[in-house]
């Protein structure tokens, strides 16, 4: 039994950080959908509004940069936990 | 076969540990130089020396019919300026500039990573040093334009955590996009030194360089130019709103029954 418990402590001090990388990278789900819903809706903003291009693509990439930020929040979590 | 493999990647995972971190080139007491801060600046030389070529070349013979250049110049300042007019109204003289500059330090030292040398954001001062520039100009323009009126936007007190929070975010997005991009790039080299079929290791870098290094250093410093002029124009924003609705619905119902 304390066998068993010091194999997964050291299983976990070992694995651990590549554990908690790989949980820090699932912020890129979040990322990702609102990415897509936010490219959807200036496509379908396009399509209504074909002059509005212009504004339309600089509200876009704003709105992008700003949900692209949790994901490289985690990206950069996850490479000091590999690399630290 | 296995141990081969395994070599392999702890040869890679080694690498790649070097080269995420930057190293110190020179150590003189507190005069501590590492490779980021050296590209850095030979990044703020080059732009200078370009400056000035351009202010004796081209601006020299400034003319009515624009040659190539000069449109090219016209345009480039032209988009900030506007930019800058449309958010922040009267100091756009001075906002203009300041994210014309920083967009082009932060493109030119992102791109330098072209030259094989380490890019010049790639470290978190670089990156905090411009948070904080911005921030320096978000709050100095907010308490210049409202004077004390300002501080009544700290009666929340979660509004100081929000203005707190803005250069940790601006650092952060920079720092990991573009730290991000380098070690893709890094990762790529050195998987392709082990290719050698014909051309490979020239042809799959120079197709994948412009997604990560390209497009992250204009997209980048894109961003941090529109959201210094975001800040800056929600800081310059009039204050003493509330009273004025106030006013407009007790002075509504009266016009209603006088009526």
């Amino acid at each position: 039994m304390e066998l068993l418990v010091t194999m997964m402590v050291n299983l976990l001090v070992d694995m651990g950080p590549a554990i908690g990388a790989g949980i820090a990278a699932l912020t890129g789900l979040g990322a990702g959908i609102g990415m897509g819903i936010a490219t959807g809706k200036a496509v379908e903003a396009t399509a209504r509004q074909p002059e509005a291009v212009g504004k339309i693509r600089t509200m876009l990439l704003l709105g992008l940069a700003f949900a692209e930020t949790t994901a490289i929040y985690g990206l950069l979590i996850s490479i000091l936990l590999i690399f630290m | 076969m296995f141990q081969t493999t395994g070599l392999l990647a702890a040869n890679i995972s080694d690498e790649l540990t070097e080269k995420v971190f930057p190293k110190n080139i020179i150590e003189k007491g507190i005069f501590v130089v590492n490779d980021s801060v050296l590209s850095g600046f030979i990044v703020v030389v080059a732009l200078l020396i370009v400056a000035l070529i351009l202010r004796l070349t081209i601006i020299r013979k400034w003319k009515t019919t624009p040659s190539g250049g000069q449109m090219f110049l016209e345009w480039l300042v032209s988009f900030f300026d506007k930019s800058a007019d449309e958010m922040t109204e009267n100091y756009s003289g001075l906002m203009g500039p300041y994210t014309l500059g920083a967009a082009a330090y932060i493109c030119c030292g992102v791109l330098i990573e072209l030259f094989g040398l380490r890019p010049a954001i790639a470290d978190v001062c670089a990156c905090v040093a411009l948070a904080l520039c911005t921030f320096l100009f978000i709050h100095t323009l907010g308490f210049a334009k409202n004077k004390q009126r300002r501080l009544k936007h700290y009666l929340n007190p979660i509004n100081i955590i929000t203005d707190l929070a803005v250069p940790v975010s601006m650092t952060f997005r920079l720092f990991g996009s573009i730290l991000s991009g380098m070690v893709i790039m890094d990762l790529i080299y050195i998987v392709v030194q082990s290719i050698w079929y014909l051309g490979l290791p020239i042809v799959i870098p120079a197709i994948l360089t412009p997604i990560f290094t390209l497009f992250h250093a204009l997209i980048q410093s894109y961003v941090f130019a529109s959201l210094t002029l975001t800040f800056v124009s929600e800081a310059i924003e009039p204050v003493p709103k509330k009273q004025k609705k106030k006013r407009r619905r007790q002075a509504q119902p009266q016009t209603d029954a006088s009526v």
